[in-house]
């Protein structure tokens, strides 16, 4: 309770400035609050059962604090309900500074440029869906954001630009069972004290070959060892590869834009033995497999901003198909797929009702019991806004 | 990893042929000169939808500007050029 006084009272301070920002003399100061939220309804059948929920109560404020023309300091808190608890996620604060035309150097926790969709497209007014495609989020295989350095730019070459980030950040950690035994072999992102002296490092390039920028294709690379200092894991490394790909054009024979987006993920992480106990039986066996993880998403969206009619226009057609596939042989195998077709209205900009339907096929999961195929379907009904 | 080879290959190719193509001296000048609102109207739709002039007064745009420069990694240029076209516009 305490906590979210302070918080709260923080927020204020901002608010507060905000207005004097807004005086027709500016200062070198200016801060701004800005952010998002949702509010819904999720609908799931799986065989054995179904669910019917109201979600939302997530609230994500952002703070950015501009010094100057060249300094920057942006930070997302994150509120959100789990099971009657508030918990409170930094999602990242990070101080920017321009050191020149086409170097920009970042430092604290931020985003990780590793493909686009955690660092550019995930907030609940920007994703054209109510859900992540798989592989991302919860239990995931892409990593969201990393406590380090980073160094990025742009710099147009010809009619085309090319855009870079590198960095070095402290890491993600390997699962070695001791909080949940399924998981051994697993990575884990959300760990932001480094386990090791090891620093990892990674970047990415994006190519926008086209005058008019409506094309990016970009490679990213992430790689570090992931064992703990001093233990029998100390040497396993993990090399994790994106590509993505983002397509977005007014068409005019369709009146519409069209709008593609496509990312690929392949972790590999060298081999090790993990030992599994099994306290109730007071056994343990030794497990090794080739700990490789791949997921990917195509998305097409579809917008009629180009035809008369006030209501059509600010409809959206979106379809979008995912698959995840974690190793064969690890007690976390599991290979999901999933296909979503979505029909949105804008009400803003920033505002949009999304009619979300979900079709899922999974074979695997730690959750599972067995290795059978399972159908389940979901439908979302999710209002998000951006302020 | 043989389809990661498949998909660099395929990626470096594109790009080099696109590269190649697009790189003559006169395209060069052009993209010098493309205009804020042309820069706005290439750039500020690639993510989320393409934001109203409107939608924040002149202060506010700064600090949005510096912020969508590091997000969207734009050349300082670029952004300045955008930054003051929305500042007309709004
Ligand atoms: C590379 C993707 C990308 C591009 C290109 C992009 N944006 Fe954004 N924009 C974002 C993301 C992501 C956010 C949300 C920021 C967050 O949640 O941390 C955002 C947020 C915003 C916001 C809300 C206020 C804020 O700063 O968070 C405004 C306004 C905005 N963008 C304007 C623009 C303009 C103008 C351009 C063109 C110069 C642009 N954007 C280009 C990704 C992009």
């Amino acid at each position: 309770m305490k906590k979210i006084i302070i918080v709260l009272s923080i927020s204020m301070l901002f608010f507060g400035n905000s207005i004097t920002a807004q005086d027709s003399k500016t200062g070198k100061t200016q801060f701004m609050v800005r952010g998002y939220g949702h509010a819904g309804l999720d609908y799931l059948k799986t065989e054995s059962g179904t669910s019917l929920s109201y979600v939302g109560s997530s609230f994500a404020p952002i703070f950015l604090f501009k010094q100057g023309d060249r300094f920057i300091f942006e930070t997302e808190l994150e509120f959100v309900l789990q099971k009657n608890q508030l918990e409170i996620g930094l999602e990242y604060a990070n101080l920017g500074y321009i050191i020149n035309k086409y170097v920009m150097v970042r430092a604290g926790k931020f985003l990780l440029p590793f493909g686009t969709f955690m660092e550019r497209l995930h907030p609940a007014w920007i994703n054209r869906l109510s859900t992540k495609p798989l592989g991302f989020g919860h239990d995931g295989i892409a990593p969201a954001s990393g406590i380090g350095i980073e160094l990025r730019g742009a710099a147009p070459i010809g009619g085309s630009t090319i855009n870079y980030s590198v960095y070095s950040t402290n890491g993600p950690q390997l699962k070695i069972g001791d909080d949940e035994p399924d998981e051994v072999g697993m990575l884990n992102f959300d760990n932001y004290i480094d386990n090791n002296n090891n620093k990892a490092i990674g970047g990415r390039i994006g190519f926008l070959p086209f005058f008019n920028s409506s094309m990016e294709v970009g490679v990213s690379y992430y790689t570090g060892k992931v064992g703990d200092k001093g233990s029998e894991y100390e040497d396993v490394k993990a090399s994790l590869w994106a590509f993505d790909f983002s397509y977005v054009k007014q068409v005019s024979p369709l009146k519409g834009i069209l709008d593609i987006k496509a990312q690929y993920n392949l972790n590999n992480v060298s081999d090790a033995y993990y030992t599994v106990n099994n306290d109730a039986r007071d056994t343990s066996a030794v497990y090794t497999f080739t700990n490789s993880s791949n997921a990917y998403y195509a998305q097409l969206t579809y917008r009629p901003l180009m035809v008369g009619n006030a209501f059509l226009k600010n409809l959206e057609l979106i379809g979008r198909y995912s698959q995840l596939n974690t190793p064969e042989g690890s007690l976390w195998e599991s290979d999901i797929n999933e296909a979503t077709i979505g029909l949105n209205y804008w009400i803003t900009w920033r505002q949009v009702v999304k009619v979300n339907y979900s079709f899922i096929n999974s074979r695997g999961g730690h959750d599972a019991e067995d290795a059978s195929l399972q159908k389940s379907n979901a439908f979302f009904v999710h209002w998000a806004i951006g302020f | 990893m043989k389809k990661l080879l498949v998909i660099g290959t395929m990626i470096i190719s594109l790009s080099s042929i696109v590269f190649l193509t697009g790189s003559c001296s006169s395209q060069r000048e052009l993209a010098a000169q493309k205009s804020g609102a042309q820069l706005w109207a290439d750039n500020c739709l690639r993510c989320h939808n393409l934001p109203s002039p409107a939608a924040y007064n002149d202060v506010e745009w700064e600090t949005i500007g510096l912020h969508m420069k590091e997000r969207a990694n734009m050349t300082t240029e670029q952004i300045e050029k955008i930054v003051s076209f929305i500042q007309t516009a709004n």
